[in-house]
């Protein structure tokens, strides 16, 4: 899947990520390629400005820590991204319900 | 950061836009994706390239960070305050018959010289590409609408304070979006 695919999800992608615990950056990318089955193809530097964007909306929250000598930026999910993750999970339960009602619905009968 | 001049040079065109405390975490990832290519047997000059084609573009990472910079959110929304204050200080100005206060000519030409300076100041680090630019424009942005705003309320309480009571709403406003800009100047200024 490609990013502009993508476009409205990566958000719900990345604090779903965040679910289990605090990760890095790199460690983000990985779960989501994992969860994702490797279907995901975005530029693994374009997750970095993502998550600062989360952060900025006080959905995630990073810290410095130093790991084998370098600096390592990690961010946990805090309790308003958790709600937010809990609303685009029902919004896209919602969507996906209709979505497969509508296109895996048999063909029409002919009305005549 | 150990590792191929390849990554050094990638890093550094990204450090020419970008402010150290960005480039180190993204130099952490990068090196995170090097060692991962060189666990999968890859040489180390091929394990970079690797790690670069996967980390993307430099100009699309910047432009990325640009985009979610927290000089960039707090500019467009200045701007889209914009003309609901501004419309409300012009209904005050028109109801208080501003143009008979006693205000010298340099006085209202260096305020309007200044309004315009703000607008184009927001409307850089709104729409600009220069990730610095974008958060240097919008730090000004920020302390000019609050100067902008200071400068009104003060005018009118000197001035004309027999219309007090028509600036009510537009004091109002003007303190929430000063408040608003003030709040965000450090946010602006670190991106």
């Amino acid at each position: 899947m490609r990013a502009e695919e993508l476009k409205g999800h990566l958000d719900a992608l990345l604090l779903a990520t965040l679910e289990d615990g605090p990760r890095h950056g790199y460690a983000v990318m990985e779960a989501l390629r994992r969860s994702t089955d490797g279907r995901l193809d975005l530029p693994t530097g374009t997750i970095y400005p993502a998550l600062h964007r989360l952060e900025h909306a006080g959905l995630i929250a990073g810290s410095w820590s130093v790991v084998a000598g370098r600096r390592r930026r990690l961010y946990r999910l805090t309790a308003a991204g958790a709600g937010a993750l809990a609303g685009k999970r029902a919004d896209w339960r919602d969507f996906a319900a209709m979505m497969t009602a509508a296109l895996e619905r048999g063909p029409c009968p002919d009305p005549a | 950061m150990p590792g191929p001049s390849l990554i050094g040079d990638y890093l550094a065109v990204l450090s020419a836009d970008l402010p150290e405390r960005i480039v180190s975490e993204l130099a952490d990832g990068l090196e995170e994706t090097y060692r991962h290519y060189l666990g999968q047997g890859l040489a180390q000059d091929a394990a970079a390239r690797a790690a670069i084609a996967e980390f993307g573009e430099p100009r699309v990472i910047v432009t990325a960070f640009t985009d979610a910079s927290g000089g960039r959110n707090i500019a467009r929304r200045l701007l889209v305050l914009g003309p609901g204050v501004g419309m409300c200080w012009a209904i005050v100005l028109i109801i208080a018959r501003a143009w008979d206060w006693p205000i010298p000519v340099a006085a209202r030409v260096l305020f309007g010289a200044m309004l315009i300076t703000v607008i184009g100041l927001l409307a850089i680090a709104a729409v600009g590409r220069h990730y610095r630019s974008v958060c240097r424009a919008a730090a000004a942005g920020c302390l000019g609408t609050a100067i902008l705003d200071a400068t009104m309320v003060g005018t009118v309480l000197v001035t004309a304070p027999a219309h007090v009571w028509a600036a009510g709403l537009a004091a109002a406003l003007s303190a929430y979006r000063s408040s608003l800009a003030l709040r965000n100047v450090r946010r602006a200024l670190t991106g």
